[in-house]
């Protein structure tokens, strides 16, 4: 007992380490006072600027873990204003292109990939547009960006994500069998980056409504006001406002912070800020039944936590395994000080699955949240089987039977194993 | 292959074994989840193994494929440090409650619940609720 103890302390140490390493607790509210007065002289200083363009002012440069800001100027009379909205901080976006190519009536297995996708991205449009917005909305999954941009006249506002740095890779059947993201693919000329930029801005916000929407109010002068909404959950620090009028019409940049504190922390991989004792008190919850159903909790809080939380599933696969890693470690300790493990047995099979497990993470990534969802579905069916299978008369029998032997064998192993430390 | 635990000897067709194991693995590191209610199953009623043969050399074998499946998904980028601070003291925390609350229930109990809510988790993430 003495030694889990020690190793709990030892744990919860390197924990607290980590986190500081991590610059969590950095992570305070900043004084924004100095960068208010910094914005505002941003601001005045783009007014005389642009003489034949937009002018954008915003009511607050600072928020509390999202909240609403006032943006307000004036437009060249007539013409549709468009807000667009990005965040500084960066997340990583990918997408597997095995879609059949129109022309080539080919499969290109191609993985697209970026890590500079900003963690927030959104453009708001006019509201007379807000037709062709909810036209676009009703395809439901299916819609496509590039097409409610277009429709909507917002491609003349998206220009962030076009140039963002995006890596394609040749993806080859004999390639993931040995899990490699496959050759690296020359860079994409302007034109292609923009496209393959539209589809990541889709595999990494998937709907609609995160992405656009009609709220800018444009009045016949010229002038125009939106309400913004930043929501919860968003990454932390700097976010830029530029308003759009037409190619070249635009506004200079205006930025605003968006502060959170203490229990909500920002995953950086995962781009989202939530409140940590959610997850924390989620996990406890459902490892402990875990333990007692006699599996692993991986398969309930995955899919718990890709449903609650705006997850990527790969995120959540790559880090609730390695939860499970001590857990095992320290079963195969105990086991094997009372000599319970055939190790010819349990190498032998875990070769294969070292085999296995080379594999399914490279798969993870180029499957889609749906995918991920729908195949875990099936997979809980399959174990929900097994569990009843477990509760049927004729397995709690032979159970029993096994179970006394179990403990004698274990019984006989321990005294073994104390005659031989005396 | 000859398999010998405690003076018993036990005959094992090795290549359902590695067969099965790896297509669990693949499955279990793709989605993030521990292999051991398919691998327990696979091994004794697949390999007509004894539990007390079952429950340590299960074990080895989902590590192996629990650690490769960590590193790789490390590799990918995958791994989201915070996030992994949040959840580890959890599960270990969970290891030490849950002992102390199974002396309580019935097993048997705990695993009718959880088909319960694994079919109504199932039929969430198909949609068709």
């Amino acid at each position: 007992m003495r030694r889990t103890w020690f190793s709990l302390v030892v744990a919860l140490a390197a924990t607290v380490f980590m986190l500081y390493q991590n610059g969590a607790f950095a992570q305070k509210p900043t004084d924004t006072k100095a960068k208010d007065e910094v914005n505002k002289a941003k601001v005045e200083e783009a007014k005389p600027v642009e003489a034949p363009s937009i002018t954008l002012e915003i009511d607050k440069t600072t928020l509390n873990n999202g909240g609403t800001i006032n943006v307000k100027g004036v437009a060249p009379a007539g013409k549709p204003v468009y807000l667009e909205v990005w965040a500084e901080q960066k997340v990583r976006a990918s997408r597997f292109d095995a879609d059949v190519d129109k022309d080539t009536g080919k499969r290109p297995y191609i993985l697209y990939m970026t890590d500079e996708m900003p963690a927030y991205y959104k453009i708001f449009l006019p509201k007379d547009k807000k037709e062709a917005f909810e036209q676009n909305k009703k395809e439901g999954r299916k819609w496509s960006v590039s097409k409610a941009l277009k429709e909507t006249g917002a491609d003349v506002a998206y220009s962030v994500p076009a140039k963002i740095k995006i890596d394609r890779y040749q993806a080859t059947f004999i390639r993931s069998v040995i899990g490699s993201r496959g050759d690296l693919l020359q860079s994409m000329d302007e034109k292609e980056n923009r496209r393959r930029s539209m589809q990541l801005i889709k595999a990494r916000f998937r709907s609609i409504d995160k992405v656009l929407a009609p709220d800018v109010e444009v009045n016949s002068d010229g002038t125009y006001k939106a309400t913004i909404k930043i929501r919860e959950g968003l990454a932390p620090g700097k976010y830029y406002i530029v308003a759009v009028a037409d190619k070249g019409v635009k506004s200079q940049p205006v930025s605003f912070e968006n502060n959170i504190s203490f229990p909500v922390m920002y995953l950086s991989n995962a781009g989202t800020s939530l409140n940590i004792l959610g997850p924390f008190f989620l996990v406890l919850a459902i490892a402990t039944f875990g333990v007692l159903m006699g599996a692993g909790g991986g398969f309930i809080i995955n899919p718990l936590l890709v449903t609650i939380y705006p997850l990527p599933h790969t995120i959540v696969a790559g880090t609730v395994m390695p939860t499970v890693l001590f857990s095992q470690g320290s079963g195969i300790y105990n086991y094997s000080k009372i000599k319970f493990i055939n190790w010819k047995l349990g190498c032998t099979i875990g070769a294969a699955m070292l085999l296995g497990g080379f594999i399914g993470p490279k798969l993870t990534e180029m499957i889609t949240l749906d995918q991920y969802k729908f195949v875990f579905g099936w997979i809980l069916i399959i174990l929900a089987a097994l569990m009843y299978w477990q509760t049927t008369p004729g397995y709690i029998e032979k159970n029993k039977k096994e179970q006394a032997i179990l403990k004698e064998f274990q019984k006989r192993a321990k005294e073994a194993a104390a005659k031989k430390g005396n | 292959m000859i398999v010998e635990f405690w003076g018993q000897e036990f005959k094992v067709n090795i290549v359902l074994g590695c067969l099965g194991g790896f297509l669990i693995a693949v499955a279990s590191s793709m989605f993030g989840f521990g292999g051991g209610p398919f691998m327990v199953p696979l091994m004794t009623v697949g390999l007509g193994l004894p539990m007390y043969v079952v429950v340590g050399s299960s074990l080895l074998a989902i590590f192996f494929n629990t650690l490769m499946g960590t590193m790789r998904h490390y590799q990918f980028g995958n791994f989201d440090m915070l996030f992994f601070l949040i959840m580890f003291p959890a599960a270990i925390l969970a290891g030490f409650i849950a002992p102390q609350i199974a002396k309580r229930v019935s097993p048997i109990v705990v695993k009718r619940v959880a088909v319960a809510g694994l079919l109504i988790l199932a039929a969430s993430l198909l949609g068709l609720f």
